[in-house]
């Protein structure tokens, strides 16, 4: 684990402004003393980074990988969140009230990930100007991200989710087990396949 | 004694910050709203942008969405609680969801705009909405969760264990839709429910 940032791979310093200049516009150095208080870590594929019934510390941004987030129902995953490059993902509940994980955070790809603790949080929302109104436009984003994806769930059809999200994200399908897709757009996987057939089609 | 709704609002903030009766006065009241409905009125429509988050000062309120005109019920909250269509609100987009009373409801309402006003005041009332914020999807998220992982009867046991006075006050329909329990599963656990404590309540007489 590296936490020094005295030499910032312009990579991450790229996805960090792109994801808080969604919420607010941030310099440079402001954002240089943000990354301060976080440190970096590294994953093989298919580790798990949260068990569940462990409390998570992290808050993370993806920088480099794909990370799978899952609640195990008997004995089978429903997958909530695919997680790539500039996507933040974390168990949120158990993070923001430090209570054991009912989720599972377990990467699928080699990734490395820009994480802030809990504690490192609270000291950067109190320390850094702008600290609270940044913390408050983030959580207000993730909360509006979780409600539309909710939306989408519950309001349109399987055919509608399915094309709608290889649309916007052709690479998944090369990137991720075609069941773990199926499970995360809760299609059933032989429907999954037969949308998937009708999408190569409509390509050719 | 009847608690002032200004009182009841207050007692919500200081779970989060502890706030002096005059920061409220100077900061947060003048941004306040009373409103006032009778039971059945719509509070936000569906393709109406939400303007108000709104604290309930007495009443019963739900939310719901419409699929192929059924309603289905996401949120049903009482006295003390938050509710309003937050993603619109936050967002600035037309609701999917509409918000109506159950019952006749006064609400402590907030604009858009005021709300704003308010957290350009001062680090600490950033720190408030930031924590409420966090408090509400903490609370959604955690729903969604029991709606994946618990079986039915799970969720109407324990729906019933932490909230047995709205078991009286809402409508069977509503509820069986908000936990996701087709109403004739609903009907058959809630007679369960009753002869098992007819039995406790002659056992211990």
């Amino acid at each position: 684990m590296n936490n020094a940032f005295t030499d910032i791979d312009p990579v991450y310093f790229e996805y960090a402004q792109k994801y808080i200049g969604r919420f607010m516009p941030i310099t440079s150095e402001e954002l240089f003393d943000l990354l301060q208080y976080c440190e970096i870590r590294r994953f093989d594929k298919r580790v798990v980074i949260v068990h569940e019934g462990e409390v998570d510390n992290y808050l993370n941004l993806v920088v480099k990988g794909l990370v799978r987030k899952y609640l195990s129902v008997g004995k089978n995953e429903v997958i909530l969140q695919l997680a790539t490059e500039g996507h933040v993902v974390q168990s949120e509940i158990s993070y923001l009230t430090k209570t054991p994980s009912m989720v599972v955070l377990e990467t699928l790809e080699p990734t490395i990930l820009v994480s802030l603790t809990h504690n490192k949080m609270e000291e950067a929302l109190d320390k850094l100007p702008k600290g609270e109104r940044l913390g408050r436009l983030i959580l207000t984003g993730m909360f509006i991200k979780k409600d539309e994806n909710r939306y989408n769930r519950l309001l349109k059809t399987t055919r509608q989710r399915f094309f709608e999200y290889i649309e916007h994200h052709p690479h998944m399908l090369q990137r991720v087990p075609q069941k773990y897709l199926a499970s995360y757009l809760q299609i059933k996987p032989e429907t999954f396949s037969r949308l998937k057939a009708l999408y190569a089609k409509g390509r050719k | 004694m009847l608690m002032s709704p200004q009182k009841s609002f207050l007692d919500f903030l200081n779970k989060f910050i502890p706030l002096s009766q005059d920061e409220f006065n100077q900061l947060i009241l003048p941004c306040i709203v009373k409103r006032k409905f009778e039971k059945k009125s719509i509070i936000t429509q569906t393709g109406e942008v939400e303007e108000y988050i709104n604290f309930i000062d007495s009443g019963l309120v739900r939310k719901y969405y419409k699929k192929e005109n059924e309603e289905i019920n996401t949120q049903i909250s009482y006295e003390g609680h938050i509710i309003h269509a937050q993603e619109s609100f936050h967002s600035r987009t037309p609701s999917e969801y509409t918000i109506e009373t159950i019952e006749p409801s006064e609400l402590t309402s907030i604009t858009y705009e005021c709300l704003e006003r308010i957290y350009s005041t001062s680090e600490k009332m950033q720190r408030l909405g930031r924590l409420v914020i966090t408090s509400t999807m903490v609370l959604k998220d955690k729903w969604q969760s029991q709606l994946v992982k618990l079986t039915p009867r799970e969720r109407f046991l324990n729906f019933v264990s932490n909230h047995p006075e709205l078991m009286q006050r809402v409508p069977q329909k509503y509820l069986a839709s908000y936990l996701n329990i087709k109403p004739e599963t609903f009907s058959r656990f809630k007679h369960m429910v009753k002869e098992y404590s007819r039995k406790i309540f002659f056992h211990h007489n």
